[in-house]
């Protein structure tokens, strides 16, 4: 940290895409040895920049220094490695040959040598001091974190100079997060420089040295991390003063009916969990990482079957056997977490895809849809979510993560569900979208469409599990550990249950 | 109420607001929507100036829309297991079998023509459903299932004919009549354009054919909304079934013999047109629109040359090169469709 001169160096970077301006003259400079945090709203440019670093796309301006030298990344192999938030492993193959397939294979006599394969994967865990893989596993059999770290140990075969991470945590538990950024001091220690890009702000306390904040396509501003706080970053990335981040928590009048009941459920050999939603309430489902909490959602929807125990819905018995169709049936839809894998359906329209199914919830498959009036009701829909852009025959290719949620939301929301479960409703979403989306569910429990349903958050993102819900249960090893509510729920308190419970001190700074 | 959230929304109006797909992409989408409707136009023009007397006469046009009905049928076939992202291999083999036992059931057995299609009919249904078992029950992928059971048609028919033509001289004329032209209008053309039209209705008017489109962009999400995918894939394997054997039955009518080595160079044509048709109507999917108009492209067309004096193996490079060009074509539309995403998700 004490070499004056930087690593890489950006200067008066331009881009644009069909006429508008991406980049807007952005500066940028990281140091050896540092992790840089790089955070914005989506659409901020962060994305943009780190594809005209990676080669993807070409710069309509500006310079880009490597230690010192000017370079074009469109033009030579820079010793920056990228890893993004899918992480491109492939499932079928080992340990050893997703290292292989970054690292090169070992020949000899021009033959892979597949002794050669295993002992360059140990030989890579073993220079990042992380937790070493068995190097024949197959890839699908590993654990969400142990892929994040695959994911960046094997970029590091080629001793890069530079490790951007794209969101590496976004799928991941706040507690795997934690030996990811374990790695990440390893590699730092070493010598690496690290551009980190997240949406979780709380996690680059104590991991980033420095903190860069775009927004518009512009560079605002840079500072250590030791001299910002949260509260300052978001009013850097929205450009105005936050005054009220954590949400008003009306208290929900306690004589509200029970919605549903689950009781003595035992979910893959594991339980008991017996909790009631009322009707109107917002309840989060939390926990560590083998909590449970993402199987208990799906059983309640049908996804999987129970072991054993109730599930009862407005009073009545609901069958254990039951699958996703009939629990539609019965009123209980699900959100899935894993957006552009369960969720949207590309290259159809926003109206297809808010009207999904419209054989759904009793109508038949047979009764003629009227395009006149789906449109009419999708542009009323749109509009009541504040979907960008506002038109119903755009693909939803074509809208920011954040919008795209918004219409999945809305496409549940709008079920007349007495049940919704929700599961990391804004993983993955820039700040401002995310808000919206919180408050969205707030007015539609409260007085809008999805009026009186028990809302079930299961989320691992504990700040917004505080801010939005009226209650939650943490679980741990498919048991609730304990419960919280009211004035107590709050993202301390939340770290700190949900910690106790892996015997782990409360890590938030 | 303006609610914190909305406050924030509206300052990030001018933020965020990029995704919008460019005035060039806009563009590009009409010139796709309506690309095929240009071409057949063009195709029409061209050849009916070259060939004034014979190109847009009664006849031509009669013969190419009898002869062309088989392969639209087919193209149909192919079309709707293609919506859920499933091939069906087993039509031009299929088309093959019902053709020969329409022929045999009348003449072997002396069955009345409606009961021996009625039959096929059956028999192509069974087929579909058991192609969709395979498929969804067995979880064999489509593509090696329908080849498989392509190949066991294609010995039903050999082994019911032993390898021989069966002559249909006493065919009675109420069968042959199906495929006539009537106050010059083709019969065939108008079964075609039944079938189009319910498939239509089906495709774009009914929640079941918009189930089936969500189980081709994401069997998942389908999955998880309700749909019931396993049926709704046995369903489009069962109606591609019926449609071969709706298809045998008409070109028993226009061959007036069963012969067992016709059948399989159906399969060609049908899977050119279906995936033509998935560039134009509605880029991006397999539609009737697009389907009936690249049918009739390659009808047309080909007709053309064939009046220009090319020889008869022109169609075998029309056919396989129409293929290749319609693959090429949706492939560079999906790329450049990704690339307008990407591009308006990156600000």
């Amino acid at each position: 940290m004490t070499e004056s001169q930087p690593v890489l160096q950006v200067e008066g970077l331009t881009k644009r895409f069909f006429g508008a301006l991406a980049l807007k003259a952005v500066d940028f400079t990281l140091m050896p040895g540092e992790i840089h945090a790089l955070v914005g709203e989506n659409g901020a440019g962060k994305s943009t920049l780190i594809k005209i670093l990676a080669g993807v796309y070409e710069r309509d301006g500006g310079r880009i220094l490597l230690d010192g030298r000017e370079v074009d990344p469109r033009q030579e192999s820079l010793p920056l490695a990228f890893v993004h938030q899918d992480l491109a492993l492939v499932d079928d193959l080992s340990v050893a040959e997703n290292i292989a397939l970054i690292a090169g294979y070992p020949k000899r006599g021009g033959l892979i040598d597949w002794r050669e394969v295993t002992r360059q994967a140990e030989r890579i865990y073993e220079t990042m001091k992380v937790e070493p893989l068995d190097p024949h596993r197959l890839v699908v059999t590993l654990s969400a974190p142990e892929k994040a770290i695959l994911g960046i140990v094997r970029t590091l075969a080629r001793n890069p100079r530079v490790l951007i991470l794209d969101e590496p945590t976004a799928a991941l538990p706040e507690h795997d997060a934690k030996r990811l950024f374990d790695a990440m001091r390893q590699l730092k220690a070493a010598g690496t420089s690290i551009i980190y890009v997240s949406h979780r702000l709380n996690e680059l306390f104590g991991l980033a040295d420095r903190l860069t904040v775009f927004r518009d396509g512009r560079h605002v501003h840079s500072t250590a991390m030791s001299e910002t706080s949260p509260e300052r970053i978001v009013e850097q990335m929205l450009g105005r003063s936050v005054e009220l981040v954590r949400a008003h928590r009306e208290a929900k009048s306690s004589d509200a009916s029970v919605m549903l009941k689950v009781a003595n459920l035992i979910v893959d050999r594991r339980g008991p969990i017996t909790f009631e939603a009322k009707a109107g309430e917002i309840l989060g489902l939390v926990g560590l990482r083998g909590g449970g909490q993402e199987a208990v959602g799906r059983t309640i929807f049908g996804a999987k079957q129970p072991d054993a125990g109730r599930i009862v819905l407005e009073g009545r018995d609901l069958l254990l056997g039951d699958g996703i169709r009939e629990r539609i049936a019965a009123g209980i839809v699900l959100l899935p977490g894993d957006r552009l894998g369960e969720s949207i359906c590309p290259g159809m329209s926003l109206t297809e895809n808010l009207f999904i199914n419209p054989g759904i919830r009793q109508q038949s498959a047979w009764r003629p849809i009227v395009p006149r009036r789906e449109r009419a009701e999708t542009a009323r829909r749109l509009e009541q979510f504040d979907v960008r852009p506002r038109n119903a025959a755009s693909l939803i290719d074509w809208l920011s993560g954040g919008n795209q949620q918004k219409v999945c939301i809305a496409r549940w929301l709008e079920a007349q569900a007495k049940v919704l479960i929700l599961e990391e409703p804004t993983a993955g979403v820039d700040i401002g979208a995310k808000l919206a989306i919180h408050d969205m569910l707030r007015r539609a429990t409260r007085d809008g469409a999805g009026n009186g349903a028990a809302v079930i958050v299961v989320s691992s993102d504990l700040d917004e599990v505080s801010a939005l819900c009226d209650r939650a249960l943490i679980l741990d090893r498919g048991r609730i550990a304990s419960e919280l509510q009211g004035d107590e729920l709050t993202m301390d308190a939340l770290i700190a249950r949900s910690s106790i419970g892996s015997g782990l001190a409360p890590a938030h700074p | 109420m303006a609610s914190h959230a909305d406050s924030i929304a509206g300052d990030k109006r001018q933020v965020t607001n990029s995704p919008k797909p460019s005035p060039r992409h806009r563009l590009s989408e009409i010139v796709s929507t309506y690309g095929l409707a240009v071409v057949f136009v063009l195709v029409l023009v061209v050849f009916s100036a070259l060939r004034p007397a014979s190109f847009l006469s009664a006849a031509n046009i009669g013969n190419i829309l009898t002869s062309q009905s088989v392969t639209a049928l087919l193209a149909f076939a192919v079309m709707m297991p293609l919506t859920t992202g499933r091939f069906d291999l087993s039509v031009g083999y299929h088309v093959g079998m019902a053709q020969v036992l329409v022929i045999g059931l009348q003449v072997n057995n002396s069955l009345s023509w409606p009961v021996a299609a009625l039959i096929v009919i059956a028999i192509g249904l069974v087929v579909g459903l058991v192609n969709g078992i395979l498929v969804t029950r067995f979880k064999i992928d489509s593509f090696i299932a329908t080849m498989g059971m392509g190949s066991l048609l294609y010995g039903v028919s050999n082994w019911y004919t032993d390898g021989q033509q069966i002559a249909g001289f006493d065919l009675p004329d109420s069968f042959t009549d199906i495929t006539q032209v009537v106050s010059s209008v083709p019969l065939p053309a108008i079964y075609v354009a039944v079938v189009a039209v319910i498939l239509w209705i089906v495709l774009e008017r009914l929640p079941a054919g918009r189930s089936l489109y969500v189980i081709g962009s994401n069997a998942r999400a389908a999955e998880l909304s309700g749909i019931n995918v396993a049926r709704s894939v046995t369903a489009t394997l069962a109606a591609s079934g019926v449609l071969c054997a709706i298809a045998g039955v008409i070109l028993a009518s226009i061959l007036r013999s069963g012969t067992p080595s016709v059948g399989p160079e159906y399969l060609l044509p049908a899977f050119a047109g279906s995936l033509l048709g998935a560039t134009s109507i509605r880029p991006g999917r397999v539609n009737v629109g697009g389907t009936l108009l690249a049918i009739l492209i390659l009808a047309f067309s080909f007709s053309g040359v064939q009046q220009l004096g090319a020889p008869f193996y022109v169609e075998y490079f029309f056919n396989g090169g129409i293929l290749i060009i319609a693959v090429a074509l949706s492939v560079y539309a999906g790329i450049r469709r990704r690339k307008a995403a990407i591009a308006a998700n990156n600000g």
